[in-house]
């Protein structure tokens, strides 16, 4: 009886870790219990993809990458299978992306309107890749590289070609220049000084009460100035109209300016007056007796 | 000749060792004599570890997620406790630290029990009857503990990840989906089978070392004491030993 009770514990033991291990082994493996349907992709060598990486759509979790295979065209193959009921919509592209700082890669779907869904063996539309970590790293590289080289060649132009011999020597003539500056500077500074001091007497010697006259004069003499302008203003005016009356012909200077005939008559009286002193000059006693007693 | 007799003395009780493997191989048609014996073996062995196992084991998962997740810095998603448990637990520490429990458990129990009946003249009355001590005594342990080890191993595996699971989700921050996206990531059947081998190398290595150091028991009860601390000593160092020849072997099928 003891011998059957061992029997049935170490079968049952045995039995439940076989079942453990199987059971455990499909659930770790397939990412569930559940079978899923699987679809096809091809990404290019280098996405980084294993067994066991997830599948999303997304973000969220459907599936996992249950094969790649490698292909000599520069492909994998992968099949990814999908457990979850979520239908995912024909003509989504599967992209390669990044999941977490390690380097581990996803297949993510990104959703397209799309009354089809992806059926069991469809093969889906691979999209472009998603930089990740080892293309960053990649770049990372390259600028240490850069950077490398560049330090190389600073050494050698610096350590190596002298440069920075020739920099110290720059360096110490510019701090000689800049002590002598700062030596004019201290004694411009003390001129300057002496200077400010000097005009500061010369203006306290300045007699505030003299300059007040002077102002005082100048105000009076400006004042004088607009009255004197006032007046030039009231005679041109007056002015104008004189000139006004000539223009018009009215009054005795008008006259005298614009009437020929008194013109003709001062000109025949003036040919009258030279006659006259002709004659006066050739016959000076017909007009001149001078008598002495 | 003493010089001589000290140097040859590492390899004299290695070859003692390689006797007593081949005795075991040879005994291994007589089915009939260690039959029903190997079944109880299982039980006490197997069966009887089970509680003690899980114990162990759930210590270890919890252990092993509260400090995995306490060591990211920021940054990480937090599914890789997830995946670190479940390596650390199903690849090293399930196998090797249920073997060491065992070693003292099991190994110095059967190192015991040889002992007492050498020095107790039971294993000589065997023979005197016709029996081979090795069949009757030796090759039932060696079998049951080749068989329960592993599925010791498997307990303790699947209850250090649910524990290592509970603790996560319970004792930190860490989602319950995030901890199933890093337990299932690059997870290859091979994994299991790897600890699997592990744990029946571990089991071999504590029913024949301990059987061989308790069959070779003399000296009275002291000596049943000293074979049975030299067995628990053999054994533990064994136990490394192959961790680490079984890990240099086996480690680079493990990607997945």
């Amino acid at each position: 009886m003891k011998k059957t009770r061992d029997d049935i514990l170490v079968g049952v033991v045995i039995v439940v870790g076989l079942v453990i291990a199987i059971v455990g082994s499909l659930w770790l493996a397939r990412g569930g219990l559940s079978k899923g349907y699987p679809l096809y992709a091809r990404f290019a060598w280098g996405a980084g993809l294993k067994t066991g990486a997830p599948v999303w759509v997304s973000g969220a979790a459907v599936g996992y990458v249950s094969d790649v295979q490698f292909r000599p065209d520069g492909t994998l193959l992968t099949q990814l299978r999908i457990t979850s009921d979520q239908p995912i919509p024909k003509s989504s592209p599967a992209t390669v992306v990044p999941n977490g700082i390690f380097g581990d890669v996803a297949v993510n779907f990104t959703p397209k309107h799309s009354t089809a869904r992806y059926i069991d063996g469809d093969t889906v539309v691979s999209g472009a890749a998603v930089a990740g970590l080892a293309q960053l790293t990649a770049k990372a590289d390259s600028i240490t590289t850069s950077v490398a080289s560049l330090t190389s060649a600073m050494n050698k132009e610096l350590v190596a070609g002298g440069g920075l011999a020739d920099l110290g020597a720059t360096l110490a003539g510019t701090n000689k220049l800049i002590a002598q500056l700062s030596a004019i500077a201290a004694t411009q500074s003390t001129q300057l000084t002496e200077t400010m001091t000097s005009l500061r007497h010369a203006t306290s010697a300045v007699d505030s009460a003299k300059i007040d006259s002077t102002l005082s004069n100048l105000r009076t003499a400006s004042g004088n100035m607009s009255s004197l302008t006032t007046s030039l203003d009231s005679t041109g005016r007056a002015l104008s109209q004189i000139v006004a009356k000539v223009d018009s012909g009215s009054g005795s200077a008008a006259k005298l300016i614009n009437d020929p005939a008194l013109y003709n008559d001062m000109h025949s009286l003036l040919g009258r007056m030279d006659s006259l002193v002709a004659d006066i000059k050739k016959n000076p006693k017909r007009y001149i007796n001078v008598k002495v007693f | 000749m003493r010089f001589l007799d000290k140097a040859s003395g590492p390899f004299s009780r290695i070859g003692e060792r390689g006797y007593f493997a081949a005795d075991i191989v040879r005994a291994l048609p007589d089915w009939r004599t260690y039959g029903v014996e190997t079944v109880r073996q299982m039980r006490n062995i197997g069966v009887d570890s089970v509680p003690l196992t899980i114990i162990v084991a759930a210590f270890i998962g919890a252990v092993t997620a509260f400090q995995t997740r306490y060591q990211l810095f920021g940054g990480v998603q937090l599914s890789v406790v997830g995946l670190i448990s479940r390596q650390s637990v199903i690849l090293e520490l399930g196998p090797l630290l249920t073997a060491l429990v065992l070693t003292g458990r099991v190994g110095a129990r059967i190192t015991a029990e040889l002992g007492t009946m050498r020095v107790t003249e039971q294993i000589d009355a065997l023979e005197t009857l016709a029996y081979d001590p090795i069949a009757y005594l030796v090759v039932p342990r060696v079998i049951a503990a080749i068989i329960m080890l592993p599925i010791l191993t498997v307990f303790a595996d699947a209850v250090g990840v649910g524990m290592a699971f509970l603790t996560s989700i319970v004792a930190t921050d860490i989602l319950p989906s995030d901890f199933m996206a890093g337990l299932q990531l690059a997870f290859a059947p091979f994994q299991i089978v790897y600890s699997l081998i592990k744990a029946t190398v571990f089991g071999a290595a504590i029913s024949f070392f301990c059987s061989y150091e308790g069959y070779n028991a003399n000296a009275g009860a002291e000596g049943v004491g000293r074979s049975t601390a030299t067995a628990v000593v053999i054994t533990s160092v064994a136990i490394l030993v192959l961790d680490a020849v079984t890990a240099l072997l086996l480690a680079p099928y493990l990607q997945a």
